[in-house]
């Protein structure tokens, strides 16, 4: 009866609202994630990301990540470190936490996003020589 | 005394083919030169059209009257007739087999037929010959579409070819020379025309191209490993029929259906030579020789054909200003201009302009109309000339015998130049003449090597009195001749006796004149020269030292005839020009502007001619058009000039000398003109007469653009490498 009302769907609604931490904060949550869901917390790694997962929702979309607030709007998916990468996109199911036998070995670089269209983004230089060679005043014969 | 090649020595001895080949050699100047003879015109038929030509016309020759060109390899119009690629020949009618159109004289009522099944076959056959001997690399060949054998393939050979590798033993192959730094060398590709031989022979003056060994087995290249340059080396490359002779600084560069020409001037030297300009992508990527008959045939100078690489090189990309610490630094036009602006405004009238030896006519103008309205006066050149007044009568600075008027003379003395690296192809002429019209040549300077043989009669100036008063040997043979000439070199009328000097030869010339021939000749070094004397330009810097300017324009001037310290210690230098070099490396503000290639503008050369160049390329970085900057500069020193367009412009300079705008036409000096009244004292003091280019290396860098040229640069280390190697050959025969 409840599901034939959608009582049900609005007590989720009451739940998500409830665990964002109110009115505003579901706003802000909406606005930022364009999307609202509530799941268990499978891990954070050390970039503060958090890693969700709720079965409730089809394959696909019952994982997610909410990036830390400090990256404001600019997230995007290549700040997922390599070692959670596997399990978000569903190449196994053990997430780094509880999966013992990863290799952890001091040389592994750290994990570094995708800089392009940032000023730190790579440009490569020209190799071919100008056309028209310019007089250089300094340059002595 | 054998001074053509065997062709024509044979001629003098007797065979008639020869003879009659010979006589094609010579141009119709020559021909305008001997007497009028009744027109004794036989009649020929070429594929049944009637045609009346003079007896002693080759096959090939009464064919093109008419307009049937005929396949040639080895034919040439200016070099003598070799006749051994075959690729000419017709079938006469009642001859049993077919003639060597380019050899044969035509006799009365021969009927021609050029596209007869029999030619037709010759034709196949020839071509199937070369092409059998001729690698199929078209693809990786620089002459690639400009090909003579690629294009008579198509329209005069067989479809098929009866040749069959049948054991794999591969093609001919030749091993390949290596002449020097300009001309490349593939010679697996040589169809043994002899066009490179006969060229360096006949017209250059060095026979150091020839053939070894015969049939399959003959090679073209120079006898021992030997450098392979002249100041016309070039030449050659336009020559070969085939892609044997390549260019070197353009080897894999461009196809020529990629590229777009533009007819222009040469300025490297006085001659004003005309060239095309191949451009892509807004790059210069070679030059060529344009034909004019009246200035350089379809030859051109190394130094001009070459020379443009410098011009990416050493540029002048954006306007510069002295900073106080005494650097140049690169600014905005806005605020080079206003700089050069207020110094022009500050030095109340003391201005003055000097024009280098690229300047156009165009900003030179520009430059003396600003200069003036500023109340400045001082106006010169950096070449020197005369004191006095002697750019005031023009004969007094032109090459009045006019350049294809050289060979038809028959006695010249050479005073003080070099013609062959100060005009590489005004010494083509003389040795013309003297080939084919019997020129007599001496010469007063240094012993120089002018690639004919000519009387040094010394290098002491004093010898010029001797001359000119009649009582020197040489003097009988002016004097008797029909047309004389004499040729001063410009650089020596720099001397402080220069004056007395152009005095003596001038009232000599009134007297050796004849009607219709004016034999005095300056020959100027630089493109500008003559164009500067005409619109008003005094010769000579020290009037610069005399006027103390507190501004001073350079124009191009880049010859490092001016220092710093000659000028007073306030002075501001202001450099207009498009390299970096004498002239920018002394400027306080340096105003970016075109090289030849990059501007429409009017050059007159040596003889008094005006031509223009045409823009192939725009100017690069923020550089612009000489006479623009001094147009935009004259609008912020509150001084417009009148004009605002090039038309505009060009209509001032018909005002000032209407023959600057007559271009492409020769303006002679009014005959009577030359007045020996030019000197205030005739007393030529002794001393030795020397030229400033005496060997080759001397010749390739003169200018702006050929100093910043790597070509040029390589030219002259070979030619450095050549003789150490000579020397040290010599020191071991010894």
């Amino acid at each position: 009866m409840t599901k034939y009302l959608g009582i049900n769907r609005l007590s989720k609604l009451f739940q998500i609202i409830q665990e964002a931490g109110g009115l505003k904060q579901t706003y802000l949550k909406l606005y930022r994630n364009d999307d609202l869901k509530i799941g268990t917390l499978v891990g954070i790694d050390k970039y503060g990301n958090k890693y969700f997962e709720n079965p409730y929702y089809f394959y696909g979309r019952n994982r997610w990540i909410e990036f830390p607030q400090h990256v404001g709007m600019d997230y995007d998916g290549s700040q997922i470190p390599a070692e959670w990468y596997g399990w978000m996109h569903y190449k196994t199911d053990l997430p780094p936490t509880r999966d013992g036998c990863r290799p952890k070995y001091k040389w592994i670089a750290d994990h570094s996003e995708n800089l392009s269209g940032t000023k730190e983004s790579y440009m490569p230089y020209s190799t071919t020589p100008p056309k028209v060679e310019a007089w250089d005043p300094k340059a002595k014969k | 005394m054998i001074r053509a090649p065997l062709v024509k020595a044979l001629g003098a001895l007797g065979s008639p083919t020869h003879q009659i080949a010979s006589r094609a050699v010579r141009t119709s100047a020559i021909v305008a030169q001997t007497p009028a003879k009744a027109p004794d015109t036989i009649e020929v038929f070429v594929d049944d059209i009637p045609v009346q030509v003079l007896p002693g016309t080759t096959v090939l020759q009464a064919a093109a009257q008419i307009g049937v060109e005929i396949p040639r390899f080895c034919y040439h119009e200016r070099l003598a007739v070799a006749g051994n690629c075959r690729m000419c020949l017709v079938e006469v009618e009642k001859s049993p087999k077919p003639v060597a159109a380019c050899a044969m004289p035509v006799m009365k009522g021969w009927r021609i037929k050029t596209n007869s099944e029999m030619t037709r076959k010759a034709r196949e056959g020839v071509m199937e010959f070369l092409l059998m001997n001729h690698p199929l690399d078209c693809p990786i060949c620089d002459q690639g579409g400009e090909c003579d054998l690629q294009d008579q393939a198509m329209a005069f050979g067989s479809d098929r070819s009866r040749f069959t590798d049948i054991n794999y033993t591969g093609k001919r192959a030749v091993e390949d020379k290596d002449i020097g730094p300009l001309v490349k060398t593939i010679m697996t590709r040589c169809i043994h025309c002899t066009r490179c031989i006969r060229f360096a022979s006949e017209i250059a003056g060095v026979d150091d191209l020839g053939t070894t060994g015969r049939g399959n087995d003959m090679q073209i290249g120079t006898y021992v490993e030997k450098l392979f340059l002249t100041e016309l080396s070039g030449n050659v490359i336009d020559l070969c029929p085939v892609g044997a002779l390549t260019n070197k600084p353009y080897s894999f560069v461009a196809r020529p259906w990629e590229i777009r020409k533009v007819s222009s001037i040469d300025v490297l030297d006085a001659v004003g030579s005309n060239i095309v300009i191949s451009t892509r992508t807004n790059e210069v990527l070679r030059i060529l020789p344009r034909e004019n008959e009246d200035v350089n045939e379809e030859w051109l100078a190394d130094k001009s054909r070459f020379a443009c690489d410098g011009l990416k090189r050493q540029r002048l990309v954006a306007p510069m200003v002295r900073m106080p610490n005494g650097e140049l630094q690169a600014v905005e036009w806005e605020s080079a201009l206003i700089a050069v602006a207020k110094a022009l405004q500050k030095a109340n009238g003391q201005i003055a302009g000097v024009a280098g030896q690229l300047a156009d006519v165009e900003a030179m103008v520009a430059l003396k109309d600003l200069i003036n309205r500023l109340e400045g006066e001082t106006l010169v050149t950096e070449q020197d000339f005369i004191k006095g007044s002697g750019t005031d009568v023009r004969a007094n600075y032109l090459l009045n015998s006019n350049i294809a008027g050289l060979e038809e003379a028959d006695a010249v003395l050479l005073v003080g130049t070099n013609p062959r690296y100060e005009a590489p192809l005004v010494n083509t002429r003389l040795r013309k003449a003297y080939v084919h019209n019997e020129l007599q040549i001496a010469s007063i300077g240094p012993k120089i090597d002018l690639s004919y043989s000519h009387d040094n009669l010394g290098s002491d100036a004093s010898l010029i009195k001797d001359v000119c008063s009649g009582s020197h040997a040489f003097s009988k043979v002016l004097e008797g001749a029909k047309k004389p000439a004499i040729i001063i070199g410009a650089d020596i009328l720099e001397r402080s006796d220069g004056a007395a000097i152009h005095a003596t030869i001038a009232e000599y010339c009134e007297k050796l004149k004849k009607p219709d021939w004016n034999p005095f000749n300056v020959l100027q070094n630089n493109a500008a020269q003559v164009g500067a004397y005409d619109v008003g330009y005094q010769p000579g810097l020290q009037r610069i030292n005399q006027a103390q300017p507190k501004v001073l324009v350079l124009l191009n001037a880049d010859a490092g005839k001016l220092t710093r310290e000659q000028l007073p210690k306030d002075c501001f230098v202001v450099y207009i020009g498009s390299h970096g070099d004498n002239g920018a490396s002394i400027a306080d503000a340096v105003l970016p502007g075109a090289a030849y290639t990059e501007k429409q503008a009017t050059y007159v050369n040596t003889e008094g001619r005006a031509q223009q160049t045409l823009p192939g390329v725009s100017p690069p970085g923020m550089a612009r058009e000489d006479w623009k900057i001094l147009r935009a500069l004259s609008e912020v020193t509150g001084t417009p000039l009148g004009y605002d367009t090039l038309d505009e412009l060009r209509t001032r300079l018909e005002d000032i000398a209407p023959h600057l705008t007559r271009l492409g036409k020769l303006e002679k000096a009014s005959f009577n003109e030359l007045s020996p009244k030019t000197a205030t004292s005739k007393s030529i003091s002794g001393g030795a007469i020397d030229v400033k280019q005496k060997e080759l290396r001397e010749y390739f860098m003169t200018d702006a653009i050929s100093r910043a040229s790597p070509t040029m640069a390589k030219c002259i280390s070979a030619v450095n490498k050549q003789q150490r190697q000579d020397e040290a050959k010599q020191s071991v025969a010894i």
